[in-house]
């Protein structure tokens, strides 16, 4: 790996650690994913795996190493990260639609605050994604209408309407009832079709090994493992893997 | 003490200032008053707003209702005007400003009890209702004791709003801060301007209010459920 | 037993015309001092976020303690006796009224109103943040709509609160509705009546000002009852 900083790879991390305090969450993790590549990220709670994606796109910073993201570095001072962002999208576990605004404003706030959209357009880019997401008869309702499995197609359909390069999910099917994960597995499924750069916190094991370009493995703060699906689940090479695999399969 | 103050003042305004001060324990016995006398009204009321029997609650629904609506300054106005007029009897300001601030303190007592009554889960009296124990004793020994920890910072905290309220009880003539520190602002005295009386009557208010409501929010922090 | 004269208010037109007087300058006057006082409250509460300097939110904090730690007739005779005499200027007295209405008014909504920019969820705003929003709209689009929902009742229940206090400007000479009061029973003695009749109508009016509370609820706040 060189300090390449132009397009070659959508994210680039070298040696990042992160603290809270005195507590280290990140012990200098190295990670490259390039271009429309899926990569899943697993591991036990507390092991880092949502601090990792959350620092890339600053909603935490780091404090030691490099992050580059579509060819910008983040730094505690970065200027624009604005423009980092705005080529991100984040769908959270707990959702996080705005409760107040409609199915369709959540999707068109952000074009029209941040891209400057007109209203029309906006409108239709919204309609476009909430189709992509199988949902576009809710368009009127509120968040709070909807259940979990559709409150989450919403805000990927949200994300999207960014059109942003990188998508990044941080544990999308953990708050949901256990009838309303495929819903929203087979939305993130038919997004990896389009070869979407992906960035997925997840425990849902089969999606990794249907989707996954490579799967990482983290503990304690650290990459423990990085593997294809096909041997990730068949041979893992390291005990606390197996130890890990063996606990969810 | 006095020359002290005299000295750092000069002795027109140390003068002032004590007269004030002195004054201003009127304030503080109405407040104690107000606030011990309320809070024992407000306790039955609360007590009588949760009981099992039916009139007895809308009895404290309605007493609780009625004096959170009248305005504190029509409370005064009626006890302290109002009624002698009307009975053609004889009723000193003291008397009319403690029955005003003690009615006006329990109707919004009880208000905060009982929400602190009613936000211990139902669970515990159906516990306590499961191990054989009447009313009374649930009450007493399990759901007032968890009830005191979410009530005691909002008591402390409208212990603050009853001394402000004893401000009002000028103007049927108590004789506390508010009405000297009004007489010394309009005697047209130089060095007794409104500007410099009414901030140090203020300054001498926030000395008892403030401590309270720091009190207050630090039970809030330390009492507030894990 | 009781020998109730309430005709000894109804007879004379001009006790009738004060009171109808008295109930609009009240409504006038405290309506007016919510709505700014909502404004300045908001400042205030904005003042306290992390993101301000620490002098500001220094600043914020001490005003609000300052006035909900001292009566509000006390800041009424300041503002109406001693700032005058600070700015050597007269002003209409009705304008004092409104202005320590305000001031009084801002401190209480600004506690609420932080207490509910708190308890907007913090993803609310990450959220916001992954979409890029700027702090601005941030605060403007996504945390103030959910905070004014979430303290609305708090709000509405602080407003009686202090609108029930505001009969305190007649004492400067303000012919609100207590002013009204006062000078009737000054005149037909019938102060016990005439003062049932006062509490009455701050009663209907408290009423008038919950219905509105409720009907903004119901209407700007449709989202948090839909399910």
């Amino acid at each position: 790996m060189t300090e390449d900083t132009n397009t070659g790879s959508a994210v680039v991390v070298e040696g990042m650690s992160k603290f809270f305090g005195d507590f280290q969450a990140l012990y200098d993790i190295d990670l490259t994913v390039d271009y429309g590549e899926r990569v899943v990220i697993c591991g036990p709670s507390g092991s880092g795996k949502s601090t990792l994606i959350r620092c890339l796109n600053q909603l935490e910073t780091h404090q030691q190493g490099t992050v580059v993201v579509n060819g910008t570095e983040l730094s505690e001072n970065t200027k624009n990260i604005e423009d980092v962002r705005r080529n991100i999208g984040m769908v959270f576990q707990s959702f996080n639609l705005f409760p107040h605004l409609s199915v369709l404003d959540n999707c068109v706030l952000a074009q029209r605050r941040m891209l400057k959209k007109p209203k029309a357009a906006a409108r239709a880019t919204a309609m476009k994604y909430l189709e992509q997401v199988k949902i576009p008869e809710q368009r009127d309702k509120f968040p709070g209408q909807l259940s979990g499995g559709q409150q989450q197609r919403v805000a990927i359909a949200r994300a999207l309407c960014l059109e942003p390069q990188i998508m990044l999910f941080d544990e999308p099917t953990s708050a949901l009832d256990p009838e309303m994960v495929n819903e929203v597995l087979d939305t993130m499924i038919g997004l990896a079709e389009t070869g979407m750069t992906m960035i997925c916190v997840t425990h849902e094991m089969g999606f990794a090994r249907q989707v996954a370009d490579r799967i990482i493995f983290m503990d304690s703060g650290r990459i423990v493992e990085v593997n294809e699906p096909e041997i990730f689940f068949t041979n893992p090479q390291h005990e606390r893997t197996k130890t890990f695999l063996g606990q969810i399969l | 003490m006095t020359e002290l103050l005299q000295l750092l003042l000069g002795e027109f305004h140390a003068k002032m200032l004590l007269v004030l001060l002195s004054a201003t324990q009127w304030t503080i016995y109405l407040s104690l008053t107000a606030f011990i006398g309320g809070g024992l009204i407000g306790l039955l009321f609360t007590v009588l707003k949760i009981s099992p029997i039916g009139w007895l609650r809308r009895l404290a629904t309605a007493y609780i209702w009625l004096f959170q609506s009248i305005p504190l300054l029509m409370l005064l106005f009626l006890t302290g005007l109002g009624i002698p007029a009307f009975f053609k009897i004889d009723v000193p300001a003291w008397l009319a400003a403690t029955v005003s601030l003690t009615l006006f303190t329990s109707a919004y007592m009880s208000e905060v009890w009982r929400g602190a009554l009613e936000s211990v889960p139902k669970g515990q009296w159906e516990g306590g209702r499961a191990l054989g124990l009447g009313f009374n004793w649930i009450l007493y020994s399990i759901v007032a004791p968890q009830a005191l920890r979410i009530a005691t910072p909002p008591t402390v905290g409208f212990m603050v709003q009853v001394i402000k309220g004893t401000s009002m009880a000028y103007i049927i003539d108590y004789n506390d801060l508010m009405r000297w520190g009004k007489k010394i602002a309009n005697s047209q005295l130089d060095g007794a301007e409104p500007y410099i009386v009414y901030p140090v009557v203020a300054l001498i208010y926030f000395g008892l209010c403030f401590p309270l409501s720091q009190w207050s929010k630090s039970l809030e922090k330390t009492m507030s459920p894990k | 037993m009781f020998d109730f004269r309430f005709y000894e208010i109804w007879r004379e037109p001009d006790f009738i015309d004060r009171l109808i007087n008295g109930v609009w300058v009240s409504v006038e006057l405290s309506t007016a001092g919510g709505v700014f006082g909502l404004i300045m409250g908001l400042t205030l509460a904005a003042a306290q976020s992390s993101v301000s300097p620490s002098v500001l939110r220094y600043a914020s904090i001490s005003y609000i303690e300052g006035i909900r730690n001292t009566p509000f007739i006390v800041q009424l005779f300041f503002v109406t006796f001693g700032l005058p005499l600070i700015f050597n200027y007269r002003w209409p007295f009705e304008a004092s009224a409104l202005l320590a209405i305000v001031l009084n008014f801002s401190a209480y909504f600004a506690e609420v109103l932080r207490a509910g920019i708190e308890s907007v969820h913090r993803g609310q705003i990450e959220a916001a943040q992954s979409l890029c929003l700027t702090r601005r709209q941030t605060f403007f689009d996504i945390v103030l709509p959910q905070a004014f929902a979430n303290v609305w009742p708090s709000l509405t229940s602080q407003f009686v609160f202090l609108f029930l206090t505001t009969g305190l400007i007649s004492e400067i000479g303000v012919e609100d509705l207590t002013w009204s009061g006062r000078y009737i029973a000054d005149r037909n003695f019938r102060d016990f009546e005439v003062f049932i009749v006062l509490t009455l109508l701050y009663v209907l009016i408290v009423f008038g000002y919950k219905a509105i509370f409720s009907l903004v609820q119901r209407f700007a706040f449709r989202w948090r009852v839909a399910r």
